[in-house]
């Protein structure tokens, strides 16, 4: 019932041989040890923590198993920071104080740079719509919209310059 | 205006928590592991009463990587139940005794009943479907009034009846001096021109914070227990795992992750399933983990609100109010919670029922049930979210009455002078709650509103503004805290420098997004003037830091900065003795200024010395002190309450309700709070924001649904909804007129645990008034889109056929 | 939370490969399209799969294409591109619409069309969007036989439909369309994207002078598993989008004969109200589509 994967993360291919039923966000947290991504419910799927990038998509990794992912590449919270130098959403998060206990963080910078990168248009309404995926039980989502808007203005400025 | 210190007191400085967060590199419970670790998964009860007649262990045992399966039997001779005197203490109600695992019957659905430990989690899931319980059912108690009824089934069966707490809150009153005022509070309200009668329910729900909880123990002959957890309060789980282990407190070292995934009062007690994860470290002599489903979260913690009000409250001629009554029922669960046995919150919130106003004379009963469900839990607003929405009403009904508007009647009756006490013997130490509110009133601009309304009312439009208010006591002197919880209140903090300047503070809480690093930092770096980027905050370790009550209750701001305040001020007096020695002069403290990392004699700014230096001068270069002074540099302070902190918001909610679907549309939401002195807008705004947007959740979307059978049906965060980005507003929010807190040196209030109290109100006035014409109120929770369609809809037939 | 044990994983990149996959494997064997729903029910041991035959390798099943005479879309066809989809405007909005809020941005990342009408969940959006379409399904046999279904005959009760033990959903085909047409879904939730209480859609094709010829309607969230609106659509016939009465009493009258239920979310009358609030709005954009106005 084990089988062999080979799975890309943040640039690294982590070769393992694992049990068919292993969750790829176990996959990532215990196999990988990247423990950024997280759980925060049972089998729905619902609460958005564990959003990760499967070959370039925002997706859920608790509802996908690691087996599914084998010879595919995925990037988690910890493959947005260019060595020191962090993502643009992520200090946007800081500046923006768009979390508190930081628990759904890492889920919405994910699907968070997902929105920015494939929709150039972005205004409140749809970002609001594009984080639906992903609960905030501690900061009341408008200052998470407004560091993910922010970051959707500069891009469109500096593409008009 | 005050100059600020850059990222002192006052400063919008980006929190220091958040970059190892945003990085992926927060250490949350869940990314602790020890090698050889088992996991620990439980197999709850599927009935809400059953009798346990037998539990077969021996086919699970049987499984690949299982290493022991446990029964409350195997358990209750190994250690003690709960109370113990930690949890026990204080708290003038009964509490039931309960195990880790169920003995002998279950009393909710989700109970748990055993436990498998196995070498995964995977493995331990699948052992759980080879025990096989044999289960006799018992009748369900679910209602809390029938519950309270002599003749009801009994939740405990060694107790008489059903009723775990009684108040009536004669304070300090006599028996005869109670009677009378309660006489005369009947007298008022049989007397009174303007009277409501109206009972409010507010259902159970809570606030599931997004990371469960968990435990991990390692057992070690030496040092005793060691216990990872995720709690507001290490050191209430330290004193509770030491007494049902039967350990000395110095066996047992209990540490809060530095990042927890949210509280809000679900990991502020003392449950059932870390006990065990202890003991069965120590039983198996292995390193044991434990990490909650969303489905355990959802059935077994952090379940709140659930309370009936019966409430009259009356107006004289004038607007003035005159007299109370309440008579409050809460349905408490089965109470088997370490802490507050799903009482301490009822309890509180009938103290604090009076709110912001003068009412002289109330007579306010409560009566708590225990009943086969998941024990009540603390949840944000500690016990006062069904009390304000029930006054907050049953003030805008009065209001109506009397034929004014709402902000009229409530401005009219404020507190005004402080100290103030409650008729329930709660005292306020000060504020100002007219100057607040007037704010609110000012940003509202309630005639305009009114013209509009009428306006949309023409073309068949329901759109409406309700108004509400929440004083919160945030950080109380320790009797209070003591009778409440079983523990004291006052906030310690260590802080040391080392030789190169840089600042550690430690104390014992467990935050849990509260943003305390940086306000910590802020404050050390006002009073120090040195960069908050040099301070580092350590807590939740109860092995380095002393006791600590927990963060719990907006203490934050109004007892541990505080505290920090204190030290950095004793700490200071040491350095100026130093300099002063060196300069071979006399001086005082106040003739130094700690400023941009460098201590200035004001009378020569030539004497001046960096912090730094004089760090290493202490700490490293420790000979020619002061007499009587010695090497190093460090200071504990203790701060204590003398008085209860107050904070006070007052919210405006306005709202469109849809006449053909009843969806209700909050289209602005506006805060008017007292923070006191805040030491960072960017944080207290996110404080307000988030609770806001909590209650917002609570009152339309988030219940906890038990069916006549007592299955819980909401155990998924399916069924369990919680407020997604596209289904809230934006919430405006002014601190601007707050006063500063006279009772700490900071004059700081803590405004994260009752900011969301007003809300239930604020959103019940404003949905009343829409709906005002069709002569609907809003007295049950949660409003739903359906019940209020059909209502609305009964409503406008009737008005057709007139 | 964890699936239980699984046996065996295969991958197969053609149609052949997994039927045959599929019946070597034999009993227990499900196919995992985008698995969103699927994986629920895996996780939470409902379904303890002993093999899982994984599409998504299989590229002929995958993408929406013009055909000459009509579009069809694999069966493996994210929400996502449908969402996204130019080819799907006017007679095929309801599409565009139902899938662009099924969900959350990750379900509609993973989650396909195929997917969605084999689970035929009882609030699923695809089954009844592609019911109001009146869309064709074809579907490759464990003999490696194809047939073609019309998604009426395919769809039965929650959690059924008409599929074979092993059969594979390879591809929905939209009908031809002459003349006018436009399409609209629609649906209610307590929260933004939530499954629905209620989702209706409509299919409507346009006389000459702009009244309805025919129309489609189609509600899930019942019972019974999505239906048509037999009475609706009857009662729409020669209706004129500016007809806003007539496009009403074709909704109430109907909606009086729904057979809907209580639960949680709703009571029975109050989905019938939502069946006719969603009904007008999305007969009135089906219309507007139709006759090629913007939205």
């Amino acid at each position: 019932m084990n089988t062999s994967v080979s799975i890309t993360i943040n640039g690294i291919a982590y070769e393992r041989s694992i049990p068919i039923r292993m969750l790829l966000v176990d996959f990532i947290r215990y196999e990988a040890g990247l423990t950024g991504t997280h759980v925060g419910c049972t089998f729905e799927g619902a609460c958005g923590a564990c959003t990760v990038h499967l070959d370039g998509d925002a997706i859920k990794s608790c509802l996908v198993l690691a087996v599914q992912c084998d010879g595919r590449w995925i990037t988690t919270v910890e493959g947005l920071a260019e060595g020191s130098e962090l993502h643009p959403l992520q200090i946007a998060f800081n500046e923006h104080h768009a979390l508190q206990c930081g628990y759904c963080t890492s889920g919405l910078l994910m699907t968070g740079v997902d929105l920015i990168e494939k929709d150039s248009e972005l205004n409140e309404e749809k970002v609001r719509h594009g984080i639906t995926g992903n609960l905030c039980r501690c900061a009341g989502y408008s200052n998470i919209v407004d560091a993910i808007l922010s970051v959707a203005r500069a891009r469109t400025h500096e593409e008009e310059v | 205006m005050k100059e600020l210190h850059a990222g002192g007191i006052g400063a919008r400085l980006p929190r220091k928590e958040d970059i190892p967060i945003l990085r992926g590199e927060g250490r949350y419970f869940a990314d602790i592991s020890i090698a050889g670790q088992l996991h620990v998964m439980f197999l709850r009860s599927p009935h809400a009463h059953a009798r346990i007649l037998s539990i077969d262990v021996s086919a699970a045992e049987e499984l690949p990587g299982v290493v022991a399966v446990i029964t409350g039997e195997m358990i209750r001779n190994e250690m003690l139940p709960l109370p113990q005197p930690s949890v026990g203490g204080g708290l003038p109600g009964r509490k039931p005794k309960f195990w880790p695992l169920a003995v002998e019957k279950v009393k909710f659905h989700g109970e748990p009943v055993a436990a498998v430990v196995a070498e995964t989690p995977y493995l331990a899931e699948d052992a759980l479907e080879a025990i096989f319980v044999e289960y006799e059912p018992l009748p369900y108690v679910g209602d809390m009034e029938a519950a309270l009824d002599p003749s009801s089934p009994r939740v405990h069966e060694d107790w008489n009846d059903n009723e775990i707490f009684k108040s009536n809150f004669r304070a300090t009153r006599s028996a005869d001096e109670h009677a009378a005022h309660i006489e005369e509070a009947k007298r008022r309200i049989a007397e009174a021109p303007f009277v409501v009668r109206q009972r409010f329910r507010t259902h159970r729900c809570g606030i599931t914070a997004l990371e469960p909880r968990g435990a991990l123990a390692v057992w070690d002959a030496t040092e005793g227990i060691t216990a990872w957890m995720t709690t507001q309060r290490p050191h209430l789980q330290r004193l509770s795992l030491a007494e049902v282990l039967k350990l000395p407190q110095a066996k047992v070292r209990v540490i809060a992750p530095r990042d927890q995934g949210g509280g809000f009062g679900m990991k502020g007690s003392v449950y059932r399933e870390p006990l065990l994860v202890a003991y069965l470290a120590r039983h198996l002599r292995r390193p044991v983990r434990w990490l909650e489903t969303r489905e355990e979260n959802l059935m077994a913690a952090g379940q709140g609100r659930d309370q009936i009000h019966d409430i009259e409250l009356a107006a004289d001629a004038n607007g003035r109010l005159v007299a109370l009554r309440d008579k409050i029922q809460t349905d408490a669960g089965d109470g088997c919670l370490g802490g507050t046995w799903g009482y301490a919150m009822p309890m509180v919130g009938g103290m604090r029922l009076p709110n912001a106003y003068i009412l002289p004379f109330c007579d306010i009963q409560l009566r708590v049930a225990v009943t086969n469900k998941a024990s009540l839990c603390p949840a944000r607003g500690f016990g006062i979210f069904a009390p304000r929405f029930a006054l907050e009403r049953a003030l805008d009904m009065l209001a109506r009455k009397i034929g004014v508007e709402p902000a009229e009647l409530l401005r009219k009756n404020f507190i005004t002078t402080f100290p103030a006490r409650l008729s329930t013997g709660l005292g306020y130490s000060s504020g100002d709650f007219v100057k607040t509110f007037d704010r609110l009133v000012e940003l509202v601009d309630i005639p305009e509103f009114r013209r509009r309304q009428k306006e949309a009312l023409s073309l068949g439009r329901y759109i409406g503004l309700g108004i509400s208010t929440g004083v919160e006591v945030s950080g109380v002197d320790n009797l209070s805290y003591l009778t409440a919880t079983g523990g004291p209140s006052y906030a310690t903090v260590d802080l040391r420098v080392d030789s190169e300047g840089h600042v550690t503070v430690a104390y014992g809480d467990g935050p849990t997004g509260q943003g305390s690093q940086t306000t910590i930092a802020q404050v050390v770096a006002e009073e120090l003037g040195i960069d908050p980027q040099n301070v580092t905050v350590l807590s939740g370790d109860t092995l380095t830091t002393t006791y600590s009550p927990g963060t719990v209750s907006g203490r934050g701001a109004s007892m541990v900065l505080p505290a920090v305040a204190l030290a950095c001020r004793d700490l200071k007096k040491k350095i100026v003795r130093v300099v002063a020695n060196d300069a071979s002069m006399v001086a005082g403290d106040e003739e130094f200024s700690f400023a941009d990392g460098y201590i200035t004699y004001c009378g020569n700014s030539n004497l001046r010395r960096s912090f730094a230096e004089l760090a290493h001068r202490i700490v490293i270069g420790a000979v020619d002190l002061p007499p009587g002074d010695t090497g190093g540099l460090e200071q504990r302070a203790v701060f204590e309450a003398t008085r209860g902190n107050v904070c006070f918001s007052a919210h405006a909610a306005f709202v469109e309700v849809s006449p053909e679907t009843g969806r209700v549309k909050i289209t602005r939401y506006v805060t008017s709070d007292d923070a006191g002195v805040v030491i960072n807008p960017l944080i207290v705004e996110g404080q307000i924001q988030g609770g806001v947007i909590q209650g917002i959740s609570n009152f339309f979307f988030e219940e906890y649904v038990y069916n006549d059978e007592g299955q819980q049906m909401t155990s998924t965060l399916e069924s369990y909804k919680i407020a997604k980005a596209s289904d809230v507003p934006r919430i405006e929010i002014y601190h601007d007129a707050g006063t500063p807190n006279p009772t700490n040196p900071l004059g700081t209030r803590g405004i994260g645990e009752g900011c969301i109290a007003p809300v239930p109100g604020a959103l019940g006035n404003a949905i009343s008034d829409a709906l005002r014409p069709l002569g609907i109120e809003i007295t049950d929770l949660p409003v739903r889109p359906g019940p209020l369609f059909h209502r609305m809809d009964v409503a406008l037939r009737d008005d057709q056929q007139a | 939370m964890y699936p239980s044990p699984i046996e065996g994983y295969v991958a197969p990149t053609t149609v052949d490969e997994a039927v045959a996959a599929f019946a070597r494997w034999g009993e227990e064997t499900h196919y995992i399209a985008g698995g969103q729903s699927l994986m629920q029910a895996i996780k939470s041991r409902m379904v303890r799969p002993k093999c899982l035959v994984d599409l998504q390798k299989i590229d002929v099943i995958q993408g929406i294409h013009q055909e000459p005479a009509s579009i069809r879309i694999g069966a493996m066809t994210r929400y996502c591109d449908i969402a996204d989809s130019e080819l799907l405007e006017g007679p095929f909005a309801a599409l565009v619409d139902g899938a662009g809020h099924v969900g959350d941005r990750q379900v509609r990342h993973r989650g396909t069309i195929g997917g969605s009408l084999c689970w035929n969940y009882i609030s699923a959006c695809m089954p009844a969007v592609n019911l109001a379409i009146g869309s064709q399904l074809t579907l490759a046999s464990l003999s490696g036989q194809t047939r073609a279904i019309d998604i009426e005959d395919f769809l039965g009760a929650p959690l059924e439909t008409s599929r074979q033990e092993g059969e594979l959903l390879l591809s929905v085909e939209l009908p031809q369309i002459v003349g006018r047409a436009g399409s609209a879904y629609r649906k209610w939730s307590l929260m933004t994207d939530g499954l629905p209480v209620i989702g209706v859609g409509a299919f409507l094709q346009l006389d000459d002078v702009g009244s309805c010829s025919s129309a489609r309607i189609s509600v899930t969230g019942l019972e019974s598993g999505p239906i048509r609106v037999l009475t609706a659509e009857r009662a729409l016939i020669g209706v004129s989008h500016s007809n806003t009465k007539g496009i009403e009493e074709a909704l109430n009258d109907s909606s009086t004969s729904l057979d809907t239920h209580s639960d949680e979310e709703a009571d029975a009358e109050y989905r019938r109200v939502l069946f006719r609030h969603l009904g007008r709005d999305v007969v009135t954009r089906a219309f507007m589509r139709a006759l090629g106005n913007r939205e």
